[in-house]
């Protein structure tokens, strides 16, 4: 009895060999032949111990703020409490945030996968008391996608431009639904872009594929991937009995008659614009304004086009594809302009500014998208010469354009004169034409305001406006 | 106890640690990480005074320098927050100039890759921001003053509360990093 209870004694203290492990807060992770046990903090694990397992450098940088992860030619940067993290160069958003830890920095399962094993070419995989790190990303690289749609007459352009190049395939691959698919990269709809159209229903990601669903009746017409910055740009029509080859020179939209002014009254619909302490609107004064002023360029026998003519968002990008695609003579973006001191008074007006060769490259891009059939494959060194020289007249021609116009409103209406200038305002972004964006005064000056709301002031505007486009075009 | 008891508890030892190790597979030493390492921070040694150039937006829609000696670190993010700290305070000399950033604003995470792209995430402003005038000063004054005084950065993107946008009150585009731009900064 004696010698039993010795035993079980010596059981006991046997047990103590054992790692002191509690399961329920720690984790085990595997990488190789070597092993740690990881602290869970709450429904996360601390970050560091996994990174160094590996043999990265995590690294705390007390200027920053941020955690930087060094592997290889891989750079990682990721900040506690924040959503958007820097990987390989790429702003990314993940779906939380890291919490600080008694380690320093702990992260979900699914973040530390995704975000930090990943780029570095691992994944998880579970075992029975924790995970082995495993050699092989799971997550292929993001990209980033931005749907904008236009409607013409019976077609629609959907443009998905993505934040890098990636290699893609477009299918129909059932009446109504046409798959994207991705080589080896992820798609991730940026939900920031608003996104609308009549023929198109929805999109949705999965995996590595964007589907597109269509509304009844409408199909694949053709599409054509895009460089510098990367697009995808999809023709949607009527669909056909039996699918064909696109044509290679698809037309957008057929212009009818003489080339139009086109005439963009800045923002609309939910997108109300700078607002008076009395609750106008820039939206409904940009309106007002551009119906005045495509009424007194009609009289003269111009052709006008609106990019609104209600109270309906559209997107910037979509304003400027549509004076493209209507070869307009002129682009005209009214807006009014609002400042932080109510003093602030006058009119400017804008033409665009290619500072930057992500801005000339953007340029360049949306213009050569916008020649209806063009294809990324048949550039040449040359085309992108021919388009600098292109843009570079388009800009004289603008500034131009932005000098006669603004001659007028100083010399018509007594205004402030607050100048010509260039920014690179998106509304700009790759018109093929002279293309201005006018400021016609300030919303926050409570009698600049008053004076934008009166017909008589309107209608003074809209003439030394349209006084400044003919000085331009009659020249 | 006899020498044969003692024996007999030693085999007894050894077989739970036998059992032990053969529980865990023959899988490899299990570490326990060790937290909490206290390491003695050396005393920081202030940076040197230096002139920094910074853009305060005036009332003719252009951007106006104030040069102020403040300590100015050599690590580029420490950098970038003191450039930042220092415009939004807002400016000292000159009373009709006003911060570029128009509402109480901090700057929350400073990122900076490889090519020189520095990203500056600020509190998303309590209420929409309209106008052009105020996006291009908050823009401008911000980029500007950033790629003045940190020569190894030359091109920012502003985030605002954590979060990339196309535009601010829907005129520039701030969905990319923006370079520097002298249009906007009043030559006298």
């Amino acid at each position: 009895m004696r010698r039993i209870q010795l035993i079980l004694i010596t059981l006991a203290l046997g047990a103590g060999f054992l790692p002191a492990q509690d399961y329920d807060r720690t984790f085990e992770f595997h990488f190789d032949d070597q092993a740690i046990v990881v602290p869970k903090f709450g429904p996360k694990v601390e970050a560091l111990p996994i990174l160094e397992l590996l043999g990265a450098e995590a690294r705390f940088s007390l200027a920053a703020g941020t955690y930087g992860v060094l592997y290889g030619e891989h750079v990682i940067q990721f900040a506690i409490d924040h959503k958007v993290l820097l990987v390989d160069g790429e702003l990314q958003e993940a779906s939380e945030v890291p919490i600080a830890s008694p380690g320093g920095v702990a992260v979900s399962l699914s973040y530390l996968e995704r975000w930090l094993l990943s780029p570095l070419g691992f994944h998880l995989e579970p075992i029975p008391r924790g995970y082995r790190i495993v050699r092989g990303a799971r997550f292929a690289d993001s990209v980033t996608v931005r749907p904008v749609a236009a409607d013409f007459g019976t077609t629609t352009t959907l443009v998905l431009s993505l934040n890098r190049e990636a290699a893609v395939e477009v299918e129909e691959t059932e009446p109504g639904t046409i798959t994207i698919e991705f080589d080896n990269a992820m798609p991730q709809l940026d939900s920031s872009v608003r996104f609308q159209s009549r023929r198109v229903r929805s999109l949705t990601s999965s995996d590595q594929e964007l589907l597109v669903n269509l509304a009844p009746g409408i199909g694949l017409i053709s599409w054509h991937p895009l460089e510098t910055p990367p697009r995808i740009t999809i023709e949607l029509g009527p669909a056909r009995p039996t699918p064909t080859p696109a044509p290679a020179r698809a037309p957008v939209v057929t212009r009818r008659g003489p080339r139009p002014v086109v005439i963009d009254p800045g923002h609309g619909g939910d997108d109300v614009g700078a607002q008076s302490s009395t609750g106008v609107m820039e939206k409904q004064v940009t309106l007002a304004v551009a119906r005045r002023l495509a009424r007194i360029l009609e009289s003269r026998g111009r052709a006008v086009r609106l990019t609104r003519d209600g109270d309906q968002g559209r997107a910037l990008t979509d304003r400027t594809a549509l004076a493209n695609r209507l070869d307009a003579t002129v682009f005209i973006s009214l807006h009014a302009n609002a400042s932080t001191v109510a003093s602030v008074a006058g009119a400017e007006t804008y033409y665009m500014s290619l500072d930057g060769a992500s801005d000339e490259a953007a340029a360049a891009t949306a213009a050569l998208e916008n020649r209806a059939g063009s294809s990324a494959g048949g550039r040449s060194p040359l085309d992108l010469i021919l388009w600098d020289l292109a843009q570079a007249e388009v800009l004289n021609e603008s500034s131009r354009l932005a000098l006669a116009v603004q001659g007028r409103l100083n010399a018509r209406l007594g205004l402030r004169d607050r100048g010509v200038k260039q920014a690179p305002f998106v509304v700009l972004t790759g018109a093929t034409m002279p293309a201005i964006l006018v400021e016609v005064g300030f919303l926050s000056n409570p009698s600049e305001a008053e004076r934008l709301t009166q017909p008589d002031s309107q209608q003074q505007l809209a003439e030394a406006v349209a006084a400044g486009v003919e000085d331009f075009l009659g020249r | 106890m006899n020498w044969r008891v003692a024996l007999i508890a030693l085999a007894a030892v050894a077989a739970v640690a036998l059992l032990a190790w053969l529980l865990q597979g023959g899988k490899p030493q299990v570490e326990q990480v060790e937290f909490f390492d206290v390491v003695e921070l050396p005393t920081p040694t202030p940076a040197p005074e230096q002139r920094v150039i910074l853009l305060f937006a005036g009332r003719d829609g252009m951007l106006h320098p104030e040069l102020r000696s403040v300590p100015l670190p050599e690590e580029v993010h420490e950098r970038i927050r003191v450039v930042m700290s220092e415009l939004l305070a807002g400016p000292r000399s000159a009373p009709r100039l006003s911060p570029p950033v128009p509402y109480p604003a901090s700057l929350q995470a400073v990122f900076v890759d490889q090519h020189g792209n520095a990203y500056v995430d600020l509190t998303a402003p309590p209420k929409p921001l309209a106008g052009s005038s105020t996006e291009l000063m908050l823009a401008y004054g911000v980029v500007n003053s950033i790629i003045l005084n940190c020569p190894e950065v030359s091109a920012v993107q502003i985030l605002f509360g954590g979060h990339e946008v196309d535009t601010l009150t829907g005129h520039l585009d701030l969905s990319r990093p923006l370079v520097l731009n002298k249009r906007f900064i009043a030559s006298s």
